[in-house]
C-alpha cells in the first residue's frame, strides 16, 4: 500500500514536472535556450487562474483560458526582453538575465497579488475516492492525464500543422526553414509562448491541489529543469517520461528510506544519470563536426 | 488584498532614500526602531504582520506624544529569510541608523545571528515572533534579549500535554517542515516526550513546496501514530490536512501556530477545524478594550482589514503590537536611548495592560520572556475564525 | 598588465583597506563579505572565464569550506590556522571530484550536474545533524588566534581584502601562463586545443580544483567572520549570484570579479531602505546591467580600449631555421593503409592509403564530398577509423585521441580556421608550442615565417581572413611537427595571397616536414605538390605526379562531369534579351574585415538560366546566400524586378519569390518526404493536391519514398527533394547552389535532365555548380567569379570557348 500510493503521488507530481520540462524542451529545441526561471511562468498560471475565477468570479475554463493566453504573452516577453537581446549577440548572459525577470515577476506578484498563499478550492478538485484503500483525489489522476494530453497535443500540433512543422523546421535546420519562407523569430517567440502555457497550465492544474503564492513556482521550475536535462532535453517524449519517472524515484525515495534521504539522494541520482548517460536518457548526442 | 503599491508611495520611498541620508540630524530626532525580518518571498506575509503591529502601536505612541519629548520612527529591512543577510541588515540598523531597539522577525536562526552582535553592540534586541529557547537564553550577560512571544521548547511541553489530557496520546506521530523551526520544534518534542517516557510513532520531514505528504504520513500511519503532532507554516500544515483527506485517515492533530498564518479554512479544505493549535492572541470573539481598540485601529490604518479574519497572521500583529508598547516603556523607564539603560528599563515595567493580557513585571534579569505557558490558548479554525476549542460544536 | 590597469587597482584596494580601517562595524562587515565574493567569484572566473565551464554548484564548495572550519574550531576545538588549510583542500578535492561527471556533459548538462551538486551539499548539511547541527547550524564559531590575540572583524575584513588583492594577482599570473593559456584555448576550441597537444580533461579538472579551492578559501574565512554557518546562507540562489558576479563584471577578465562583486554586494545595501521592494528593483537593475553590457562591464570596457590600442606589428623577415628543419626534427614520413570509416552506414571513405614522405608535398584531391576531410579527420584522431593503419615513422597512431597524436608530431589546420578567438596571435602560438616558456622569440619567427604581418597582439578573432590562415599554420608550426595537414588552407583567399601561401606550403616541406594538403585550387595543388591522391566517393580512384593525375580520364570525368567537352545541347529560343527579373549592382559582402564579394554586377533575365561558375572558395555561395537573405548585411543593390531586396531578412525575401535551393541540400532530415515538400509551401495559402501530385509526377522517386524520413533517402533523391521543395513556392526566381555536389555522375545526369526540364518549363534558374560543363551545356549565358570578383561573363558557348574555365577549375589548360 505504501509503495502504490507513493506511486500515485509520483504519477501525479511527475507528470506536472514532465509538464515543465516540456516547457524547457520547446525553447531550447528550436533556440537552444531556456527560461530560466520557468517555475515563475508556472506561478503566474496558477495566479492569474485564481484571480479571473475567484476574485472575479469567472466561469473556471473561461479563467483558466485567459490565464493560459495571459501566459503565452509573458513567454513572448520573457524572450523579447531576457533572451533575444543576448542569443543575438551570441552571449549566454540570458541564463542570468531570465534568472533576474523571474526576481522581477515574483516579486511583483507578491505586491499585488498579496503575500498570503491563497487557496483555489474548486468542487470538482476537493474531493477524493477511494481505490483498494488508498484515496486518491480525481486531479491526481487528471494532472497526468492533461500532462499526457497536452504532450500529445504538442506531438500532433508539431506534425499535423502548418505551424508545427514551421517550428519541426527551425528545430532541424533553421537556415533551411528561413528558406521555406519561415520566420524563425517569430518561430522562437511562439515557442516561448508555448513553452509558458505549459508552465502556466501545470500551475493551474496543481494549485487545487497546493496553494497559491508568489514563490510557489522556484522548486517546481527547478526540479523541471532537473527533468528536462535527464531526460535529454531534445527529446520532448523522452523529457515527459523523465518527469514522471523523477516523481515516482521521488516519492518512493520518502516513502520506503523516508524524507531524509528525498532531496540528496534525488540529486546524487541525477549526477549519476548524467555522469553515465551525457545526453540524458532520451536525448541524442550532438554530431561533432569540423 | 490590495497593497499600497501605487506611484506615490514608490516617489515617497525613493524620495526618503535620497532625503534620509541628506538631511542634517535635528536635536529632536525621532528615535528609530529597527526591524529586521523577512518582508519578501514565502514570509513576506508575517514580515508584513510584525509592521502592521509595530506600525499601529507607533502611531499610538506618536499620537501621544512619544516618549521623552521624541517621536518613534520605524525603519526595516528585509532579510530575505537568510542569517546572512539578516546580520548585515543588523548592523547596518545598529552601527549606521543607530536603532535604541531591534526587532527580530519570525526566523529562529536569522535572530540567533543577530543575538551576539546586539549583546556586543549593547542594544537591546526585542523578538515578536520567533520562538527558538536560545534566542533569549543565549548565554550573555548582560543579556540584551527581550521577546514577547511563544517559546517552542514550552509550546513543545504544552502540545503532548494537551493530546494527553484531550486525545488520550500514547503514540504521537511527527509531521514537520523541513527547515529550521521545524528542527527547533523536533527537539523541543522530542525533550517533551522523553520526559514523559512517551516514544513516537515517528518523526517525519516535508518540504514547504510538497503537494503531496500521503508517503509520509502513510508512514507514521503504519507506524501506529494515534495523533499527531504538527509544526509547520499555513500553506505546508494545509498539505498535511489535505493529504490526510486523500488517505481517509481520521486522526487528532495538535500543531503548533503554523495554521494561524493564514487562511488555513481556505487551504485547507473543511478538515481544517481538526486541527488544534496554540495562539497567544485571538482577535475574534468578546475584546477586551484594548483588543476593540487595536481591531478599530488596523482597519482604519489598513483598507484591506475588514474584520478579524483579514488580520493574519495575527499572533505577529499582536506579539509586535504589545512588545512595542513595552519598549517604550523601557525607554520611559531608561530616561534615555542608550542600550544598557534601556535594558534596564526593562526590568523596571510594572503593570502594562496590553493586548494578550495585562504585563505585570514581564522581565526581570532571569526573566527575557514576557509571554509564559499560561498566556496560551488552544484554538481551532471554525469558518474563518480562530476560536478557542470546544466553542462551537 | 598595464600600468594605468595596475595603478587604478592598487588604488582600488588602498582605498577599500583604509575605509574599512576606519568605517564603522557594518561597513566592516559589507567590504568583508565584498571581499569573501570577490575571491569566488575569482575563483569561478577561472572555470567560466578562462575555461568556459558553467557552474551553478558554487555555493556547495563555500559551504563545505565555511562548514569545515566551523568544524573544526567549534566540535573538534582546533586552531583556525589548522582549519583553514583543511578548509581549502576538501573544498578542492570536492572540486577535482566533482569534475569526474562534469567532464563528461556540456551546456545546460552540466549546469544541471552543478546545480545538483549544489542542493546535495545543502541536504547533506541540513540532515547531518549530529556534526553539522542541522537546520540550525553552528553558532559561535570563534575569532581567528593571530599571535594569541583573537582578530576583530575588523582584522578578518583586512585581511580578506589583502587575499582578495593577492589572488587577483594570481589570477592574472595564472591567466598569463602556460595553464591559463591552456585553459582559454580550451574554452575557445576544444577542438583545436587537441590539435595542439593539450589535454582537455586535465585542464578542466584543474579549472574546477583551483575554483573550488577559492570558494573553499572564503568559505572558510565567512565562518569566523560571521560567528555562525547555517545551511539558509548556502542556497541555491547564492550560487546564481556568484555566476552573476562574473558575468556582470566580465568573464575571462582580471578585474572583472572585483567589479561583478562590488555590484553583487553593494546594490543591495543601497536598496536596502527598499525594505520589501529591494528584490524586486534588485532584478530589475540587474536586467538594466545585463542590457547595457552583456560581455560584463570590464569586458566592454577592454573592447572598447583594444579598439584604441596600437599595434605591435610582426617582423618583416624570417629565418627559415627555425620551422622545424633544426636537428631535434625527426623526419618521419606519415603512412596510411587501408583507411575506412562509415557512417550511419554511409562509406564515407574506403581503403584509403598513401604515404605522405618528409620534405615532400602530398596533396589530397578530390570533388566536394568526396572524402578528403574524413581522411584528414582519422588522421588528426578526430574521428575513429574503422579500419586501416596510421603509421608516423614506428609509431602507430590510428585511433588515439587527438591531443596524443598532436604530441606525436601530426599537427593540422582546419577548413574554417579554429584559432583561439580570445587569445592574442602570439599566445595561439605560445600556447601550442611543447615547451611552453621562452618560446615567444620563436614564435615571432614563425609568425614572419608563414608572411604574417599584422598585430601581434590582435585578438585572434579579430584577424582578417588571409590572417588568420596564416596564424593558425604557425600555430600548428609551433608544435614541431613533422607531419602538417592542411585542410583547404586556400579558400577564400585572393589571387595575391594564395600564391604567397602556395610558396608558403612550398618552404614548409622544404624545411622537412611532411605536408598533407587537401585543396580545391588546382594551380595549387598542380603547382606545389610532389604527389597526388585523387578521391572520389571516399574511395581512392588515381594518385601520381600532378601531371599523371591531370591525365587521368577517371580524374577528368570525377570533377567535370559527362557532359565536359561535349557540345553543348542548345535549345532553341532562350529568352536572354527583355525585361531583367533580376539586378544585381556592386553587391559587396563579408564574413570578417575582407569581403567576400567584391562587388558583383549580375542580371538575370525572365525565363532564362544562368550559370555562375567558378572555383571553390571564389564566393559563389556567398552570393547565393546574400541573394536569398540569408547573409545580412550586404553592401549594394538586389532587385527583383525593380524591388528592393538587399534589405530583407530571408523569409521576406522568400515571400518575394525568391527561393534558395542550399548547398549540400539542407532537407529536414527528420520529417517525411511529404512534409518537406509541404514546407516548401510554407508561405502560400492556395496549395492544391494537384500541385502536390504534380511534383511527384516530375519526381517519380519521390513518390515512392513518400512517407519516408528525408534524412533517410540518399543524396540524389535528398537533391530531388530539395529541388521539389524550392518549386512548391513557386518561385520567380529559383537559386540553385550545388545541386551536384556529392553525387554520383549517373544520378548528375538524372538531375541535370530534370534541370533541363524546368528550364523548357520557362523557370528562371541561377545556377551554381562546380560541374562546369554540365552547367555549361544546359545555360543561356554564366558568369564566371574569380576571387569575389566577376572575370568573365557571355553566353554559355562564348564560356565554354574561352578555355580559361579548364583552368580555374584543374589549372589545366
Amino acid at each position: 500500500m505504501l509503495v502504490v500510493s507513493a506511486i500515485i503521488t509520483g504519477l501525479g507530481l511527475g507528470s506536472m514536472y514532465g509538464l515543465l520540462a516540456l516547457g524547457f524542451h520547446v525553447t531550447y529545441a528550436v533556440s537552444a535556450t531556456v527560461n530560466f526561471a520557468q517555475g515563475s511562468s508556472m506561478m503566474l498560471g496558477a495566479v492569474f487562474a485564481y484571480s479571473f475565477a475567484v476574485r472575479l468570479g469567472w466561469p473556471v475554463p473561461l479563467a483558466a483560458a485567459m490565464a493560459l493566453a495571459l501566459c503565452a504573452l509573458y513567454g513572448i516577453l520573457v524572450e523579447f526582453i531576457a533572451v533575444r537581446p543576448f542569443a543575438r549577440r551570441g552571449s549566454n548572459a540570458w541564463l542570468m538575465a531570465t534568472v533576474a525577470l523571474g526576481i522581477v515577476v515574483d516579486n511583483a506578484v507578491l505586491f499585488t497579488f498579496g503575500k498570503e498563499p491563497r487557496g483555489f478550492n474548486m468542487p470538482w478538485a476537493t474531493g477524493s475516492f477511494t481505490v483498494f484503500g488508498i484515496g486518491i483525489s480525481p486531479l491526481q489522476l487528471a494532472i497526468p492525464a492533461a500532462g499526457i494530453a497536452l504532450a500529445a497535443a504538442l506531438h500532433f500540433y508539431s506534425r499535423r500543422t502548418r505551424g508545427g512543422k514551421a517550428m519541426l523546421a527551425v528545430v532541424q535546420n533553421p537556415d533551411a526553414a528561413r528558406l521555406m519562407g519561415i520566420n524563425v523569430p517569430r518561430v522562437i517567440s511562439g515557442a516561448f509562448a508555448l513553452s509558458t502555457v505549459f508552465a502556466g497550465a501545470a500551475g493551474i492544474l496543481i494549485a487545487p491541489l497546493f496553494n497559491v503564492h508568489s514563490d510557489m513556482g522556484t522548486v517546481f521550475g527547478l526540479k523541471a529543469f532537473a527533468v528536462a536535462i535527464l531526460g535529454g532535453i531534445t527529446s520532448a517524449w523522452g523529457v515527459m517520461i523523465a518527469g514522471v519517472v523523477f516523481g515516482v524515484v521521488e516519492a518512493l525515495i520518502t516513502a520506503l528510506l523516508g524524507s531524509t534521504y528525498t532531496q540528496i539522494l534525488s540529486f546524487a541520482l541525477v549526477i549519476v544519470v548524467l555522469a553515465a548517460m551525457p545526453n540524458g536518457l532520451f536525448g541524442r548526442a550532438e554530431v561533432k563536426k569540423v | 488584498m490590495k497593497t499600497a503599491w501605487t506611484r506615490r508611495s514608490f516617489i515617497a520611498t525613493a524620495v526618503t532614500l535620497a532625503l534620509g541620508s541628506a538631511l542634517p540630524a535635528l536635536a529632536a530626532d525621532p528615535i528609530k526602531i529597527g526591524l529586521v525580518t523577512a518582508l519578501s518571498g514565502q514570509s513576506a506575509r508575517a514580515g508584513e504582520a510584525i509592521t502592521r503591529g509595530l506600525t499601529i502601536a507607533i502611531d499610538e505612541l506618536n499620537a501621544s506624544g512619544g516618549v521623552l519629548g521624541r517621536s518613534f520612527e520605524l525603519v526595516r529591512r528585509d532579510d530575505e529569510a537568510t542569517p546572512a543577510k539578516g546580520v548585515i541588515a543588523a548592523r547596518e540598523l545598529v552601527f549606521k541608523e543607530k536603532v535604541a531597539v531591534l526587532f527580530g522577525g519570525l526566523d529562529t536562526p536569522v535572530s540567533l545571528a543577530i543575538v551576539p552582535i546586539m549583546n556586543q553592540a549593547k542594544v537591546p534586541f526585542m523578538g515578536p515572533w520567533a520562538a527558538g529557547t536560545p534566542i533569549t537564553k543565549n548565554g550573555a550577560n548582560p543579556n540584551y534579549v527581550f521577546r514577547v512571544s511563544a517559546v517552542d521548547e514550552i509550546v513543545d511541553k504544552a502540545m503532548l500535554q494537551y493530546a494527553q489530557k484531550n486525545f488520550g496520546t500514547k503514540k504521537p506521530g511527527l509531521i514537520l517542515i523541513n527547515n529550521p523551526w521545524g528542527a527547533s520544534n523536533e527537539k523541543g518534542l522530542r525533550a517533551a516526550m522523553a520526559a514523559k517516557q512517551v516514544t513516537p510513532a515517528g518523526i517525519e520531514k516535508f518540504e514547504s513546496n510538497d503537494i503531496d505528504v500521503v508517503p509520509q504520513l502513510t508512514r507514521l500511519k503504519q507506524g501506529g501514530a494515534d495523533t499527531l503532532f504538527m509544526a509547520a507554516n499555513v500553506g505546508p500544515s494545509a498539505q498535511v490536512v489535505k493529504s490526510l483527506d486523500r488517505m481517509g485517515w481520521q486522526v487528532p492533530i495538535v500543531s503548533h501556530w503554523g495554521p494561524a498564518g493564514g487562511r488555513f479554512t481556505e487551504l485547507a479544505g473543511p478538515n481544517a477545524k481538526n486541527v488544534h493549535f496554540v495562539q497567544t492572541y485571538s482577535f475574534f470573539g468578546n475584546q477586551r478594550p484594548v483588543g476593540a481598540k487595536v481591531m478599530k485601529m488596523l482597519m482604519a490604518k489598513y483598507p484591506d482589514i475588514k474584520g478579524p479574519d483579514d488580520v493574519t497572521p495575527a499572533v505577529g500583529v499582536a506579539n509586535a503590537y504589545d512588545a512595542m508598547h513595552l519598549v517604550a516603556l523601557a525607554i520611559k523607564n531608561a530616561g534615555s536611548t542608550d542600550g544598557s539603560k534601556i535594558r534596564e528599563g526593562f526590568y523596571k515595567i510594572g503593570t502594562y495592560a496590553g493586548l494578550i493580557k495585562t504585563y505585570d513585571k514581564p522581565f526581570s534579569p532571569a526573566v527575557h520572556d514576557a509571554i509564559t505557558e499560561n498566556d496560551y490558548v488552544w484554538t481551532q479554525f471554525i469558518d474563518n475564525k480562530i476560536l478557542p476549542v470546544g466553542m462551537v460544536k | 598588465m598595464k600600468a594605468l590597469p595596475v595603478a587604478a587597482l592598487a588604488a582600488g584596494f588602498a582605498a577599500a583597506f583604509v575605509f574599512t580601517w576606519v568605517s564603522n562595524d557594518y561597513y566592516v562587515f559589507v567590504m568583508a563579505t565584498l571581499a569573501l565574493t570577490a575571491i569566488v567569484g575569482i575563483g569561478l572566473n577561472v572555470l567560466l572565464g578562462l575555461t568556459g565551464q558553467v557552474s551553478f554548484g558554487h555555493v556547495g564548495f563555500y559551504a563545505i569550506g565555511a562548514y569545515t572550519v566551523a568544524i573544526f574550531m567549534v566540535r573538534l576545538k582546533l586552531d583556525f590556522w589548522i582549519a583553514l588549510p583543511a578548509a581549502i583542500a576538501l573544498s578542492a578535492l570536492t572540486g577535482a571530484l566533482l569534475a569526474l561527471p562534469a567532464l563528461r556533459v556540456r551546456g545546460p548538462y552540466l549546469a544541471m550536474v552543478t546545480i545538483a551538486f549544489g542542493f546535495v551539499v545543502e541536504h547533506s548539511i541540513v540532515e547531518w545533524d549530529e556534526v553539522t547541527g542541522g537546520q540550525n547550524g553552528i553558532m559561535g564559531v570563534p575569532k581567528p588566534l593571530l599571535f594569541g590575540t583573537p582578530l576583530t572583524e575588523r582584522g578578518i575584513a583586512l585581511g580578506a581584502i589583502a587575499l582578495t588583492a593577492l589572488l587577483v594577482y594570481a589570477f592574472w599570473r595564472v591567466s598569463r601562463s602556460s595553464w591559463g593559456s591552456a585553459m582559454r584555448a580550451v574554452k575557445d576550441s576544444e577542438v583545436a586545443a587537441e590539435s595542439v597537444g593539450l589535454n582537455p580533461i586535465a585542464i578542466k579538472a584543474l579549472a574546477f580544483t583551483l575554483s573550488a579551492g577559492c570558494a573553499g578559501l572564503a568559505g572558510a574565512l565567512f565562518s569566523p567572520l560571521s560567528g555562525f554557518v547555517t545551511p539558509s546562507s548556502f542556497a541555491f540562489l547564492q550560487s546564481i549570484l556568484f555566476v552573476l558576479v562574473v558575468i556582470v563584471g566580465g568573464a575571462g577578465t582580471v578585474s572583472g570579479p572585483l567589479i561583478g562583486a562590488t555590484i553583487v554586494v553593494l546594490l543591495p545595501e543601497v536598496l536596502a531602505g527598499l525594505a520589501e521592494y529591494r528584490l524586486l528593483f534588485f532584478g530589475a537593475l540587474m536586467l538594466v546591467v545585463l542590457w547595457v553590457a552583456p560581455e560584463g562591464i570590464v569586458g566592454e570596457v577592454l573592447r572598447w580600449i583594444r579598439r584604441r590600442r596600437e599595434p605591435v606589428l610582426a617582423a618583416p623577415t624570417a629565418d627559415a631555421a627555425m620551422v622545424g628543419a633544426d636537428s631535434s626534427t625527426v623526419r618521419t614520413a606519415l603512412e596510411v593503409k587501408g583507411l575506412t570509416i562509415a557512417f550511419g552506414g554511409v562509406q564515407a571513405a574506403v581503403d584509403v592509403a598513401f604515404a605522405a614522405q618528409p620534405g615532400a608535398v602530398t596533396s589530397l584531391i578530390g570533388p566536394n564530398g568526396a572524402g578528403k576531410t574524413t581522411v584528414l579527420n582519422m588522421l588528426g584522431g578526430f574521428y575513429r577509423p574503422d579500419a586501416g593503419q596510421v603509421t608516423l615513422g614506428a609509431r602507430a597512431i590510428a585511433g588515439a585521441s587527438a591531443w596524443r597524436i598532436a604530441r606525436a608530431g601530426l599537427a593540422r589546420t582546419y577548413q574554417t580556421s579554429q584559432l583561439f578567438g580570445s587569445m592574442s596571435v602570439l599566445e595561439n602560438l605560445v600556447i601550442a608550442s611543447p615547451e611552453r616558456a621562452g618560446t615567444e622569440p620563436r614564435a615571432e619567427q614563425l609568425l614572419a615565417f608563414v608572411g604574417y604581418r599584422g598585430d601581434l597582439h590582435a585578438r585572434a578573432a579579430d584577424l582578417p581572413h588571409v590572417d588568420r590562415r596564416l596564424v593558425e599554420i604557425a600555430r600548428a608550426l609551433a608544435t614541431r611537427p613533422t607531419v602538417l595537414l592542411l585542410d583547404e588552407p586556400a579558400a577564400g583567399l585572393s589571387r595575391d595571397d594564395k600564391g604567397a601561401l602556395a610558396q608558403l606550403m612550398r618552404r614548409i616541406a622544404d624545411a622537412g616536414i611532411a605536408v598533407v594538403l587537401v585543396e580545391h585550387d588546382m594551380e595549387i595543388v598542380m603547382g606545389i605538390s610532389d604527389h597526388v591522391v585523387v578521391l572520389d566517393a571516399g574511395t581512392p580512384i588515381a594518385a601520381g605526379t600532378p601531371q599523371a593525375v591531370q591525365q587521368d580520364p577517371a580524374v577528368r570525368s570525377a570533377y567535370l562531369g559527362e557532359g565536359h567537352g561535349r557540345p553543348a545541347v542548345r535549345r532553341a529560343g532562350g529568352a536572354t534579351a527583355g525585361e531583367a527579373l533580376l539586378e544585381v549592382g556592386r553587391l559587396e559582402a563579408g564574413y570578417g574585415a575582407e569581403p567576400v564579394l567584391k562587388g558583383i554586377d549580375l542580371r538575370v533575365t525572365a525565363g532564362e538560366l544562368v550559370a555562375v561558375l567558378g572555383a571553390n572558395g571564389a564566393g559563389k555561395s556567398t552570393l547565393m546566400r546574400s541573394l536569398a537573405g540569408l547573409h545580412r548585411p550586404v553592401r549594394g543593390s538586389i532587385a527583383l524586378a525593380g524591388a528592393d531586396l538587399a534589405r530583407l531578412p530571408a523569409h521576406r525575401v522568400v515571400a518575394r519569390g525568391v527561393v534558395l535551393v542550399p548547398e549540400g541540400r539542407q532537407v529536414f532530415p527528420e520529417l517525411s518526404v511529404l512534409d518537406n515538400i509541404l514546407l516548401g509551401a510554407h508561405l502560400r495559402r492556395d496549395l492544391s493536391d494537384a500541385e502536390v501530385e504534380g511534383m511527384f509526377e516530375r519526381f517519380p522517386r519521390l513518390r515512392e519514398r513518400r512517407d519516408q524520413r528525408a534524412g533517410l533517402l540518399s543524396g540524389g533523391e535528398q537533391q530531388m527533394l530539395a529541388i521539389a521543395r524550392g518549386l512548391m513556392a513557386k518561385p520567380s526566381l529559383l537559386l540553385l547552389d550545388e545541386p551536384s555536389l556529392g553525387l554520383a555522375p549517373t544520378i548528375i545526369n538524372q538531375l541535370f535532365s530534370a534541370l533541363d526540364r524546368l528550364r523548357s518549363e520557362a523557370v528562371t534558374i541561377l545556377l551554381v555548380d562546380q560541374m562546369a560543363g554540365l552547367a555549361l551545356a544546359l545555360a543561356d549565358r554564366a558568369y564566371v567569379i574569380e576571387s569575389g570578383r566577376i572575370t568573365a561573363q557571355g553566353t554559355a558557348a562564348e564560356i565554354a570557348a574561352q578555355g580559361a574555365l579548364e583552368k580555374a577549375y584543374l589549372a589545366a589548360g
